[in-house]
């Protein structure tokens, strides 16, 4: 039996929210979902992702879509994974330093670790951490902050890390988590993002 | 999936006390580490030692040595 879940006219991250409490409802089936914007269906595409749902979707008219998720018995438990990027695309992290303010350096380098350790401890994870200039020291041998974004990465956050700065300072062969990205990439991925975090 | 487990959290009154327990545990990784306190603790200070819990008593014991003072233990559950 196909249950279905009305959005329409609600406003962000409504429709994933009542979405959410409806497949955590349902054992296994059919969820129709209607909502009015693009915005909305691909919140729900993410959601379905993160839920191992079967997603796909009609558009009935310019601010109507029929969303249909399929859940199988069991899909509930990755559905905290999944973020509602209100504005289009999900969280990243770009880290440009190797401590986190300005002041006392070494209260800084303890605020760093302090900082990846909190991102381990969301519910909802960023999509990327970017890492460039003296922030490529937190990827690479040596860095206290390695199991915290190993364990990031392990959960399924892409972790990249400037290539010009790792050559910068003599740490290409020492990286230790992710990939070397470049320029272009750093930019794409900010410009993607529906919120830029900075420590 | 990420699971939490109980950790033990020990608080402080000041940053300078967990700061002199990082360095005491400098090369007792197996000890824990600093960690922001979490939101469920109320304490003087922002940053706390997270740790095994099957090693409080070695912890305690390096902190008696060090002369490092402490506000509380508490259980938390930790991804």
């Amino acid at each position: 039996m196909t249950q279905q879940v009305n959005a329409i006219g609600d406003a962000c991250p409504l429709p994933v929210v009542k979405t959410k409490k409806a497949l955590k409802e349902m054992a296994e089936g059919t969820l129709e979902v209607l909502v009015d914007n693009q915005i909305a269906v691909q919140n729900l595409e993410r959601l379905a992702k993160a839920s191992a749902c079967a997603f796909s979707f009609v558009q009935d008219a310019q601010d109507h879509f029929t969303v249909t998720l399929v859940k199988q018995a069991g899909g509930d438990e990755a559905q905290d994974a999944a973020a509602c990027a209100c504005g289009g695309g999900s969280t990243v992290v770009a880290v440009g330093s190797n401590h986190m303010g300005d002041g006392d350096e070494a209260l800084g380098k303890i605020l760093i670790k302090g900082f990846f350790f909190a991102l381990t401890q969301l519910e909802m994870l960023p999509e990327a951490i970017l890492f460039y200039n003296s922030g490529a020291y937190l990827t690479t041998e040596g860095s206290e902050s390695l199991k915290d974004i190993e364990a990031l990465s392990n959960a399924g956050v892409e972790i990249l890390t400037c290539g010009t700065c790792l050559k910068h300072y003599g740490l290409e062969d020492k990286l230790k988590v992710g990939g070397a990205t470049n320029m272009y990439a750093i930019v794409e991925k900010q410009m993607q993002a529906g919120r830029i975090l900075r420590p | 999936m990420r699971v939490k487990t109980k950790k033990l959290i020990v608080t402080f009154a000041t940053t300078a006390a967990v700061m002199a327990l990082e360095q005491a545990c400098a090369s007792r990784e197996e000890l824990g580490r600093v960690i922001p306190t979490p939101q469920a603790i109320s304490a003087g200070c922002g940053l706390a030692w997270c740790a095994p819990i099957a090693q409080e008593a070695a912890l305690l014991r390096l902190m008696e040595e060090h002369a490092i003072a402490y506000d509380a233990m508490t259980l938390v559950d930790m991804y």
